[in-house]
Formats: C-alpha cells, sequence, structure tokens
C-alpha cells in the first residue's frame, strides 16, 4: 500500500514538503494561533514569524532576539551578566536541539517551506526545459563560505552588536530583513506588507532593498539553478554546526567505482562533489541536507545509506536506481524534457 | 548582452522614478501607490473626528491646547491604560484606571498556582502596579476593574501582555468574569497589533450567553466615534478605522516600541434585571501595515533581482551550436 503511494523516496519527500509546506505556512488554523500555540519557537527551518498564519517559529528568530535584548543589553548591564541572560539563549538551543537531535537536517531538505519552494521551481524549470545551471568544484568552494558569513554576522553578530548599543536598532533581527522566507511565506498567505519596504531610515530601505532583490532573484535563478538561497542560508550553518550531534545523518562506503560513476554528485541538489570523492564521516558534507537524492540515484548496492543511529533508513540499491532513473535524470530532468535536448549530464552520457 | 544590461540600466531608472513619485503622499497621509480596502477608505471618510484637529489646523494655539487636553479626555467610557514606570521588570506592569472609580483591579491569570490565577490589586492614584501570575509565567493576562453603584453596574477590562513564555489565552478570554463581556476572539498574537483597516472579531455575551444584535460602540483617541452590530452567536466584525494624523512616516515605526500606537475601546450596554449594565474593553491599536511603506518601491526590487537572475535563464551558445547540429 505505502509502495504503491510513494513508489520512491523522492515521491514521498515530496508529499511530506508539500505537506510541511502547507503546515508551516497556514498551520495556525490546526495547531493555534498564539506563539504559545506553535510547533515551536525553536524549529529548525525558516517557518517565518511574519507569516500571521504560520503554525511554528524559525530557530534564528529567537536567536536574534535574545542576542539582542538579553545578552546584549545583559552585557551592558554588566552585573546582571547572570542566568538570566544566559538561560533564554540555553533554553532555545535546547528547544531547537530537541528537535534537531531526532531529524538533524532533515530540516533543511524536508521540512523548510523556502526550500521547497525552490525545488518546486525548480522542478517547474526542469519540465520547461530550462537550462540547469550546476556550481563547478571551484565554484561552490567559493559560495560556501557565504553561509557561515550569513550566521556570524547577520544573526549572531549584528544583533548582539544591536543589544550592546553599537549598531542601529534596526540590526536588532538583521537576518530576517533580508530573508526571503519572509517574503515568500506571508505572500502564500495573499499579505503584501512584508513585500513593502519601510521608507523611514536609510537603514530600513536598504535592508528593504536587499531583501526584496534577493527574493526575486532567488524567485527566477531557481528555474536554473538547485536551491540557489539554501546554499548561503544561514539556517544551513546553524544546523550544520551541529550536524555531527544528531544520530541521524548520510553514511558513505568506500567503493571502487565511486570515482569513475559520480551519478550521486550530479544528483545532489547542493552540488556537493565530495559525495563521489569521498567516503565515511566526509561524505556527510557541511552543505548536505539529507535530501537522499544520491541515495537514491546510487546505482550500488548499500555504498550509501541514510542512517539514524544504527537503523538504515534508506539504503541505496540497483533495483531502485533502475526504477528511479526510468522516470527522472540525476539533475532532475523529466525523461520527456530530456529526450527534447542534448543531454548535459553524465547520467544522461551514460 | 548590451541588450539586457540596458533593459536593467532602464528599469533600475525606472524603479528609481517610481521611487521619487511614490515619495509624495497625499493629504491623508496614506502613502501613494500603497493597497487600501475600498471598504477602509470608506469607513474612514464617514467617522467624526475630533475637534482637536480642527483647531489645530486652524492655526489657533489656545483652541488647540485646550482641545488637546479635551482629546486626551477622548472617551467617557471607562479605561485601564498602561503607566511608564514598571523598572524594566518583565513580570510587572502599571495601570491607570480612567472614568471609573473602583477599588482594585482584578487580574486573571491562564497558568499557575491556583490561588493565584485571579488576583486582586488595590488601586492607588498613582497607578496601580500589577504582577504576572509568576515571574516566570507570562504571556497575556485579563484585567478588569469593576464599580457597582445602586442599579449600574461598570467594568473596564484589557489585556496585560508579559514578555516571559506562558500559555496561551484561548481558554482564559473565554471564561466567564462578569456578566456582560467584550471578549476579543482572538487578540492579536505576540509581536502582533490590531491595525487600522484591520477586522477584528468579538464576542459579546451576557452571563456567559451570546447577546445578538446589541451594538458594540468603538472609540479612538484620535476621535472615531463609530458602532457594529452583534450577528445571532453575539459575533461582532470590527473594522478598525484609518484615523491616525498623518505622522511623519519615519516615526510611523518605532525601532524599539515598534509601531506607534493609538487606544481605542470598545463598549456595549444591556439592562436585564431591574440593573444596567456598562462593560468597555481597551486595548492600543497600530497604523495601517501600509504606512510609512512603500510596496511600489518593494515590488521594484523584487523585480530588479529577477532582471539579475535572468540571464541564468539564457542557454549557453554551446548549447545552440549543439541544437543546431542536432537538428
Amino acid at each position: 500500500m505505502f509502495k504503491s503511494i510513494f513508489p520512491t523516496l523522492g515521491r514521498f519527500r515530496l508529499f511530506i514538503q508539500i505537506f510541511m509546506l502547507l503546515l508551516t505556512v497556514y498551520g495556525s488554523n490546526v495547531v493555534g494561533f498564539y506563539m504559545a500555540e506553535k510547533i515551536s519557537n525553536a524549529l529548525p527551518a525558516l517557518s517565518c514569524a511574519f507569516d500571521q498564519q504560520n503554525s511554528a517559529y524559525c530557530v534564528l528568530i529567537p536567536t536574534q532576539h535574545q542576542l539582542h535584548h538579553r545578552v546584549g543589553e545583559a552585557i551592558v548591564k554588566a552585573q546582571q551578566f547572570t542566568f538570566q541572560m544566559v538561560l533564554p539563549l540555553l533554553f532555545t538551543l535546547l528547544t531547537f536541539f530537541t528537535f534537531f537531535v531526532v531529524l538533524s537536517k532533515v530540516f533543511c531538505g524536508w521540512i523548510c517551506p523556502l526550500g521547497t519552494i525552490q525545488e518546486l521551481i525548480n522542478k517547474l524549470g526542469r519540465r520547461l526545459n530550462l537550462p540547469l545551471r550546476r556550481f563547478e568544484n571551484g565554484s561552490v568552494s567559493k559560495v560556501r563560505p557565504v553561509k557561515w558569513l550569513m550566521l556570524i554576522v547577520l544573526v549572531l553578530a549584528l544583533p548582539l552588536l544591536a543589544g550592546l548599543g553599537v549598531t542601529p536598532h534596526a540590526t536588532g533581527d538583521a537576518y530576517c530583513q533580508v530573508c526571503p522566507s519572509r517574503l515568500a511565506t506571508t505572500l502564500l498567505t495573499a499579505n503584501t506588507d512584508q513585500m513593502a519596504i519601510r521608507t523611514g531610515s536609510s537603514l530600513d530601505f536598504a535592508f528593504g532593498a536587499i531583501a526584496n532583490t534577493l527574493f526575486g532573484f532567488m524567485l527566477v535563478a531557481a528555474f536554473a539553478v538547485r536551491q540557489p538561497f539554501c546554499r548561503i542560508c544561514p539556517m544551513l550553518s546553524f544546523n550544520a554546526t551541529f550536524q555531527r550531534l544528531s544520530p541521524m545523518r548520510l553514511v558513505k562506503k568506500q567503493h571502487d567505482k565511486c570515482d569513475k560513476c559520480g551519478i550521486c554528485a550530479k544528483a545532489c541538489p547542493m552540488d556537493i562533489h565530495e559525495i563521489a570523492r569521498e567516503h565515511g564521516t566526509k561524505a556527510f558534507h557541511e552543505d548536505c541536507t539529507l535530501c537522499g537524492r544520491c541515495v537514491e540515484f546510487c546505482p550500488d548496492d548499500g555504498v550509501i545509506q541514510m542512517k539514524w543511529g544504527p537503523l538504515t533508513l534508506f539504503g541505496s540499491s540497483r533495483e531502485y536506481y533502475k526504477q528511479r532513473m526510468k522516470g527522472e535524470m540525476p539533475d532532475g530532468t523529466v525523461k520527456i524534457a530530456a529526450a527534447l535536448r542534448k543531454p548535459e549530464s553524465g547520467a544522461e552520457n551514460a | 548582452m548590451q541588450r539586457f544590461i540596458n533593459l536593467i540600466l532602464s528599469a533600475t531608472l525606472a524603479l528609481a522614478c517610481t521611487f521619487v513619485m511614490a515619495e509624495g503622499r497625499p493629504a491623508n497621509g496614506r502613502p501613494a501607490g500603497t493597497l487600501a480596502t475600498t471598504e477602509s477608505v470608506r469607513q474612514h471618510d464617514q467617522h467624526d473626528h475630533a475637534p482637536a484637529q480642527a483647531a489645530e489646523s486652524a492655526g489657533n494655539p489656545a483652541a488647540a491646547s485646550q482641545d488637546k487636553r479635551q482629546a486626551r479626555e477622548w472617551t467617557k467610557y471607562p479605561l485601564i491604560t498602561p503607566m511608564m514606570g514598571r523598572g524594566g521588570d518583565r513580570a510587572v506592569a502599571k495601570l491607570a484606571v480612567k472614568n471609573l472609580q473602583p477599588a482594585e483591579l482584578e487580574v486573571f491569570a491562564a497558568e499557575g498556582p491556583d490561588d493565584r490565577l485571579r488576583r486582586q490589586f488595590p488601586v492607588t492614584p498613582e497607578g496601580t502596579r500589577i504582577e504576572a501570575v509568576a515571574p516566570k509565567i507570562g504571556n497575556y493576562h485579563w484585567v478588569s476593574a469593576r464599580e457597582e453603584t445602586e442599579g449600574k453596574v461598570t467594568v473596564a477590562s484589557t489585556a496585560a501582555y508579559f514578555s516571559n513564555p506562558g500559555e496561551a489565552p484561548t481558554a482564559l478570554l473565554l471564561k466567564q468574569k462578569s456578566e456582560l463581556e467584550i471578549i476579543p476572539q482572538p487578540l492579536p498574537r505576540e509581536h502582533g497589533s490590531y491595525r487600522e483597516s484591520d477586522k477584528w472579531q468579538f464576542m459579546l455575551r451576557f452571563n456567559g450567553q451570546p447577546l445578538a444584535n446589541k451594538e458594540l460602540k468603538l472609540e479612538t483617541e484620535f476621535g472615531t466615534k463609530t458602532a457594529f452590530t452583534s450577528d445571532e452567536k453575539g459575533m461582532v466584525t470590527v473594522l478598525f478605522p484609518l484615523d491616525f494624523k498623518p505622522a511623519d512616516p519615519a516615526k510611523a515605526h518605532d525601532q524599539h516600541m515598534g509601531p506607534r500606537k493609538g487606544k481605542f475601546v470598545l463598549a456595549a450596554e444591556h439592562d436585564e434585571g431591574g440593573k444596567h449594565y456598562l462593560t468597555a474593553f481597551n486595548y492600543a491599536y497600530s497604523p495601517d501595515a501600509t504606512t510609512g511603506k512603500n510596496l511600489m518601491a518593494g515590488a521594484g526590487f523584487g523585480v530588479f533581482g529577477m532582471l539579475l537572475a535572468a540571464p541564468l535563464l539564457r542557454r549557453k551558445k554551446v548549447d545552440k551550436k549543439n541544437s543546431a547540429k542536432e537538428s
């Protein structure tokens, strides 16, 4: 029964993604209206608090808020440098970690509403036979540090500096000011409030201009580039910081054919080339979103596996690979669209 | 490629022009190029406004000063309003009672020890200091003041928000706290607010039963006086008027306190058993979501971002050559 509804992991993931997109964007009707009724106030996915119909808040909001209002202001009042300052932040991290320890970066690959939106747009791009732009080895390594910069500067440093009174108050939630999920999820509820740019100060205006430009860029880029914003998302680096602490992980065994094959790297929406070259812990890269595509498209039995502790949740197999390749190429191109143009990927040439 | 660069430059120029044009705002203070429902605009046009605004515009300082005092006393209905001076304590609020002489304020909490779920705080002339149910339990608390004279019961209510975590006020709101009640359904979410031109629902009840076809009056500190009628289930949909003065858009959103706030009161009256009941719920509301914002500029930058990404959708020449060879 389950297999007839979800013949592939990809189909199952798409179902979860769409379900979670609906739940995170419109879920207040199910879980409740007030903050206290949300699934969590520290969800490891970009579930935006600016969306008035949401069902959860993303962990980056309380992190910025506490660095701004609690830590920063408490450091100023040095005598309050106590548990009063540290505990709320620890509590947020613990709440986040309660979720994260169970599912790890599954929150990025399966639950994040912005990730789902980008993936759906890219699927449309593949069906429209638009070109697919991949990050090659050199270029991807230039993009990767950006997500750490986003985390350190926008999520941690600027809110803390705002709390200390060094930077303007508007920087207290600097990341939220530029987050495309804020625009995407509110627009999905037919709310244009967040699309409008504040004109009160030049900093407000600059933040709004950057956010909207980034959002517009992401929407169009997603037709040609897989997960364009995920690559620089601070939630990815936030989750990457803790990914080794969760029992949920990607495991790859060493195999002779891996050097020549490389299909798993082509299947990876984050262009992690290391997945083809490396094995062991190095294969579970900081950019991995645990989407499972590399496992699906690995043509050898048991070489790549998604595991939770000792349990193998899903492992690669030749039979599954053959079935998966019937409908879709590793790069996401559907077979009908692929037949209309010259093959580009290694998988298509193979 | 040159043509594409020209296109981007033209779009940027058009965007800049749009923004400059949108900066010019009409007399009613609503930024040009922003959305407004025709209903809210019509509602705005129909409202009475306090004489203070007229006096100010007439340029008579003495009259303006007197009218400003009158404007501060903008309603005859009882109010419970927040005061400054809680000393930065998250579990404390200081409240003033106006147009009513109650002996105490009653504070209802959604969770906490049973003996603290309903507490009384004596009213003092310098303001009544109330506390959250426990130092680490926050969220909404319901506050009410009651005055009972022969044949008349008057109740003022408001909600106080303490910014520590605490249970949602859903059940607290529905719990009966007095005879005649105005119950927000719901209260604004944390970090949210009632806003101009927003519609919010309130329930009218008497002794726990819905009151149908009853008038609910709305008065705001900016002079609006209007009324709405409850349906068969006692529900009233209140449309908040567009009546904030055309403020400096830079001050529409205070960076620390959030949107600028105005006061409003909802009041209902009911006679039963030879007694006259008057109940009022007061709280704060904020300017319309578009005040101090520019949607056109936002959309413009969104389109600009799309144009920047557009080259990614073009096929490389190699692809074209390959396609040609194929054909």
